[in-house]
């Protein structure tokens, strides 16, 4: 199996602060990873490493086979490497529908928009974009202003679109954050089929129990370093993540 | 050699009077968080109010200048109170765009009231007094000294009083000093005070050192610009190094540069400071 | 013919002319956020650069002192004049569009400042401040009235930059730009950049702004530098906040109001100079009082960038 993302010591300093201490790990492509760690952990961080938000002040981060260091986020994402944020991001004043096309027409040139070139591929990438909606529930809400859609619905909504141009890596940044306890098992179930379809996905999470049953495999974060990577029922006994959770995984 | 000497003494004059021109604009910016680009028509108000009194009502001179920095002063605190106040929380771009209208509300008013033209206060005569090789007039001398007079009573306002320093942490942190029990409003009020004060005596200077027309004084706006941008958010004192600098600079150039260049090299260096030192030469964050 | 159709036909060249200026501004400021107090500059760029390349060559007289006469036919002259609006868009952008906001703002004020100085200064190349008299004017000796020409070559200007960003508008690229508005790092998250988007936007309006002045300098056949000053931007700023950023009939609608405003103003018979000096200072006056008040009760894109 190939690998689809990689960190080679990648450190990151905020001034005196190190979120993010000479961590080495890697991803292959398919794989289902879980990212643990008690708050300032260094896990965000090191999703914004990979995404390209942040640089590292050293070391690497490779996704696929290219050295990431200096490559905007959009490049990134254009080279199948997609992800959500903590608070779900949206665009308001556009519909649920909208939002989600958003991701629609990456190459889209000035002269395709004037001479109307584009909507000959439009109907197919609405299609697309509605399929994407009935797979995470929200098809009737698609003509709903995405600024009145719920934290759940949002988060959902985000997923959709980050889906729409079919990445190889995913990353999810705390995706049950604001989701109401009965629809996080919709979360798992997307999550699941997605995986299921080849694309690799990395899971923050807090809530170990959501991991247990969906991922193979937990990588451990405390204090910006690497402390254990296992399957979920070795980190959920692992004596130095429940130190580093100070009594117990939540 | 002596050609270079006059124009730096003349540049010392013009820098000592955008000293005082870009204080209050500076400080607005650092209190209430905006660029008020119509700072300069306070200029032009204390500047028109003084020709006014002194010219054509045959006031005395000082008193038709004291009245001018008064007028100055009115204007600058209810438009900060009326206009800009109301919409502090829009943000710093819509605040920008409004001063643009309060620019237009301003020229208007004196155009209305003074009518269109070149315009000359008139003051004793005083001979030019030759000091080295270089020569001068006893006015240009004087506004130096109270560029600097205003400049250090400013400095010892913001140090050494109660207002100053809870004008300096409004500066710094409006909300952190707010929730410290730090009076903002009042702060604010002092803020609007102080920097139309010093901009009409800058208007004053201005009136002095030469002839006015009712667009000199957003003229100046964008001399004024360079100066604060270059000093950054950065102290008086960082203020006072760049607005010699630029007076210098600007008047110097004349040696080697045709007259209209000045004001090129003036916007060049907005430009300049805009692109490489965001922070200007005191390189402090915002 | 009669005064009145004069009157109504000067009021429609302007229409068109500074129409097509606000609605370029419009699309910069509605919908990609740009703050641009620059515009009057590639106004300017775009009358000067018709005005020089269709120039004969200079006579000998103490007034002509620019150097190069290029006799240009006028569509190649006016399709060149909207290209160099561009390259001076790009020239001014590669600085001023890292920044954002007030900086944004003043650089672009700044660079059209440097311009207007430079017309006055670089007289080889723009005959300081005489400028160029006696402009060329395309199809002048095909046509009776020329001035009516003008009036529809300025309106179809008009409709084709309101056809054109209404287009642009209304494709996935204006899908892309208002989901700028609402949250940047979503946009780069879905692949796309940010930064292009604003550039283009901005190239793109001056190419259209750059047009309006070969129009507006065919009209007047005259090129100087005094009627390229900030005045212009904030005109076509005031309408255009007057009018509602993002409608572009509204934005119209404001431009046309205040065009006729000052037409009717210019009208009134008044007995003396300092009548009219007078009169338009009131104006100004109300231009600006009204732009505050419409800044202050319709609130504004909070958060614009």
């Amino acid at each position: 199996m190939s690998e689809a993302l990689r960190f080679e010591s990648a450190t990151r300093r905020f001034g005196g602060l190190v979120a993010v201490n000479d961590c080495s790990f890697s991803v292959s492509s398919g794989e289902l990873v879980g990212l643990v760690g008690p708050n300032g952990a260094g896990k965000s961080t090191l999703f914004n490493l990979a995404t390209g938000y942040l640089a590292p002040s050293s070391g690497r981060v490779v996704v696929g086979e290219e050295d990431t260091t200096n490559v905007p986020p959009h490049e990134l994402a254009r080279k199948g490497l997609s992800r959500t944020f903590q608070t779900p991001v949206f665009f308001p004043e556009l519909s649920a529908l909208d939002n989600v096309l958003v991701a629609a027409h990456q190459e889209l040139p000035l002269v395709s928009a004037i001479t109307g070139a584009w909507k000959r591929e439009s109907q197919h990438q609405e299609e697309r974009a509605r399929m994407l909606l009935r797979r995470v529930g929200l098809e009737q809400r698609a003509s709903v202003d995405s600024a009145e859609l719920s934290g759940g619905e949002l988060r959902m909504l985000e997923v959709a679109r980050q889906l729409f141009n079919q990445p190889s890596l995913l990353l999810l940044d705390e995706p049950t954050a604001g989701v109401a306890p009965h629809l996080q098992e919709n979360l798992a179930e997307l999550i699941r089929s997605v995986h299921e379809e080849g694309v690799a996905v990395i899971v923050v999470e807090h809530n170990l129990g959501f991991l247990l049953g969906l991922v193979d495999r937990v990588v451990c974060m405390a204090q910006g370093s690497v402390i254990a990577d296992g399957t979920p029922t070795q980190i959920h006994d692992d004596p130095a993540v429940i130190a580093a959770y100070l009594g117990g995984p939540k | 050699m002596s050609a270079f000497v006059q124009l730096a003494a003349l540049g010392i004059a013009q820098g000592a009077f955008l000293l005082m021109a870009s204080l209050g604009f500076s400080l607005t910016r650092r209190v209430e968080g905006f660029l008020n680009i119509a700072h300069a028509q306070y200029l032009s108000v204390a500047a028109f109010v003084t020709y006014f009194l002194n010219n054509i009502a045959q006031i005395h001179f000082a008193i038709a200048a004291f009245a001018g920095v008064v007028a100055a002063v009115i204007v600058g605190f209810v438009v900060g109170k009326l206009v800009y106040e109301p919409i502090r929380h829009l943000g710093p771009a819509v605040s920008l765009i409004t001063s643009v209208g309060v620019v237009y509300m301003l020229d208007g008013m004196i155009e209305i009231i003074v009518g269109t033209g070149s315009f000359l206060v008139t003051l004793p005569r005083v001979a030019p007094v030759r000091v080295g090789p270089v020569t001068i007039t006893l006015y240009q001398v004087l506004v130096v000294v109270i560029a600097v007079v205003v400049t250090l009573a400013t400095v010892r306002i913001l140090n050494h009083t109660k207002i100053g320093t809870a004008i300096r942490i409004t500066a710094l942190d409006r909300y952190l000093g707010a929730s410290r029990g730090v009076d903002v409003k009042k702060a604010g009020n002092a803020s609007w005070l102080l920097s139309s004060a010093i901009a009409g005596v800058a208007g004053v200077a201005l009136a002095v050192l030469g002839a006015l027309t009712t667009h000199k004084g957003f003229d100046q706006i964008l001399i004024i610009l360079a100066v604060a941008l270059l000093a950054g958010l950065g102290s008086v004192a960082a203020l006072s190094i760049s607005a010699m600098t630029i007076g210098v600079a600007r008047e110097v150039s004349l040696l080697w540069l045709p007259a209209g260049f000045r004001d090129i090299i003036a916007f060049g260096i907005v430009i300049l400071v805009l692109i490489f030192l965001p922070y200007g030469i005191s390189g402090r964050v915002e | 013919m009669s005064p009145l159709l004069a009157a109504v036909i000067t009021v429609g060249i302007l229409i068109g002319i500074y129409g097509v200026v606000a609605i370029a501004l419009n699309f910069q400021y509605g919908e990609a956020g740009l703050i641009n107090f620059g515009v009057v500059a590639y106004f300017a760029i775009g009358a000067y650069t018709f005005a020089i390349l269709t120039a004969g060559p200079p006579s000998e007289t103490a007034l002509d002192q620019y150097r190069w006469g290029f006799n240009l036919h006028p569509f190649l002259a006016a399709l060149v004049a909207g290209l160099v609006g561009v390259i001076f868009s790009m020239i001014s952008g590669w600085p001023a569009l890292r920044l954002r906001g007030e900086y944004l703002a003043l650089t672009t004020f700044a660079f059209a400042e440097v311009l207007q100085s430079s017309l006055v200064n670089v007289r080889a190349v723009t005959n300081g401040t005489s400028g160029f008299a006696g402009v060329v004017q395309p199809f002048r000796d095909a046509v009776g009235n020329y001035n009516l020409l003008i009036l529809v070559a300025a309106l179809a200007l008009l409709l084709f930059t309101m056809w054109f960003f209404q287009r642009l508008v209304r494709s996935p690229y204006g899908r892309t730009l208002r989901a700028i508005k609402g949250d940047e790092v979503g946009v780069t998250a879905s692949g796309k950049s940010p930064e292009k988007y604003r550039r283009e936007a901005f190239f793109l309006s001056a190419f259209f702004i750059a047009l309006a002045g070969v129009v507006f300098v065919i009209w007047l056949t005259l090129a100087r530098p005094t009627s390229f000053g900030a005045e212009i931007t904030f005109f076509v700023w005031i309408a255009m906040i007057l009018g509602g950023e993002g409608n572009n009939w509204r934005v119209l609608a404001a431009i046309s109001g205040l065009i006729i405003f000052d037409e009717l103003i210019g009208a009134l018979p008044l007995e003396s100079v300092e009548a009219v000096q007078r009169v338009n200072a009131g104006q100004i006056f109300l231009t600006g009082l009204l732009f505050v008040l419409v800044l202050r009760w319709r609130t504004p894109r909070a958060g614009a960038i």
